[in-house]
């Protein structure tokens, strides 16, 4: 877990796409969590799918909730 | 620089040209991030915990930035769809997101072939200085037309032409149209396909494509990735018509 001035941030694992454009991820301590992608991410036509590794900001208002910020490429 | 301070306890720093943070209680509890691309176009991204946050970045944004400003959403984010339609962001153009087979019993591409005279050049076949002479000129061409407003920034520059990502079509010896495949992850995409002026029309694009999946297919992808934008009747037609689905559908808005 790293806390930056992003916040809390996680490494997690997609489980599987969700309708409204979020994701579930499993993060490393074994919580799941809701996470939309970053506008960067979109930006860039950077894909995510099931099973991808990623970065996960964590809501400071709602630790079950989440942004993708960036996505691990193994 | 210096923040301001609104209601709500939201303060808004911009901490570089380009980046912009909300405040609360000193959390960042949103980001914004504005960028040029290669086509001079300036595109906009907020990223907000509450939609106080969002309207505030977007306050400080839109009273820094020249307009026009661009932005992508995913139609399906209803709600960041809505927090940028009320900064008075309007659609521009639609995208589909395709999920394309790649077994030819299923994109019905088995029995293509190519026009008399045009033979497909496989991955990483092609001859580097006649690609890029190609590319250069269909770049031209495009630019001359309909210009490049459509495409992905990612397809404006390419500072590295690796020939191993392209199957290339070729006519009497000149190369003539192109298919660009990258496979930067699980899921192969489809990132360009682009056929000379003169010689659109023919079956080019439809065999590079009956070539790209066939190849993809026999290293055991079974889907690929392709975005098209919605008013481009002959790419939605040409990938529709070998059984690609929809996954997905971005727009592009924008602030005049």
């Amino acid at each position: 877990m790293s806390r930056s001035s992003n916040g809390i941030e996680l490494e997690g694992t997609v489980l599987e796409c969700l309708r409204n454009a979020t994701f579930r991820v499993e993060l490393q301590n074994g919580h799941k969590v809701l996470a939309h992608i970053s506008g960067k991410i979109r930006k860039n036509y950077i894909k995510i799918l099931p099973y991808d590794r990623v970065l996960v900001e964590l809501s400071p208002y709602d630790l079950t909730r989440g942004r993708i910020v960036f996505r691990y490429r193994s | 620089m210096n923040p301001v301070e609104f209601s709500h306890a939201v303060l808004i720093s911009r901490v570089a040209s380009g980046q912009w943070h909300a405040l609360e209680d000193d959390l960042v509890v949103g980001r914004g991030e504005a960028s040029r691309r290669p086509d001079g176009r300036v595109f906009v991204s907020i990223d907000a915990w509450h939609g106080a946050a969002f309207d505030r970045l977007a306050g400080a944004m839109l009273a820094a930035l020249p307009r026009p400003l661009h932005t992508v959403v995913d139609e399906a984010d209803l709600d960041l769809t809505v927090q940028w339609r009320r900064a008075g962001f309007t659609t521009r153009r639609r995208e589909w997101e395709y999920a394309v087979p790649t077994d030819p019993r299923a994109t019905g591409l088995d029995s293509a072939v190519p026009p008399p005279g045009v033979t497909i050049k496989a991955f990483g076949s092609a001859e580097e200085a006649p690609l890029r002479a190609l590319d250069s000129t269909i770049r031209d061409e495009v630019a001359a037309g309909p210009g490049w407003q459509d495409m992905p920034a990612e397809v404006l520059v390419l500072p590295v032409l690796d020939p191993s990502k392209y199957a290339v079509a070729a006519h009497c010896g000149q190369y003539v149209g192109l298919l660009r495949v990258a496979m930067v992850t699980r899921l192969p995409r489809i990132g360009l396909i682009a056929v000379r002026a003169g010689h659109q029309r023919r079956g080019i694009a439809r065999a590079l494509l009956a070539h790209a999946l066939g190849a993809l297919h026999h290293i055991g992808k079974e889907t690929a990735s392709a975005e098209v934008t919605e008013s481009n009747v002959a790419a939605t037609a040409l990938f529709e018509g070998i059984g690609a689905r929809h996954i997905g559908r971005n727009l592009e808005l924008v602030l005049r």
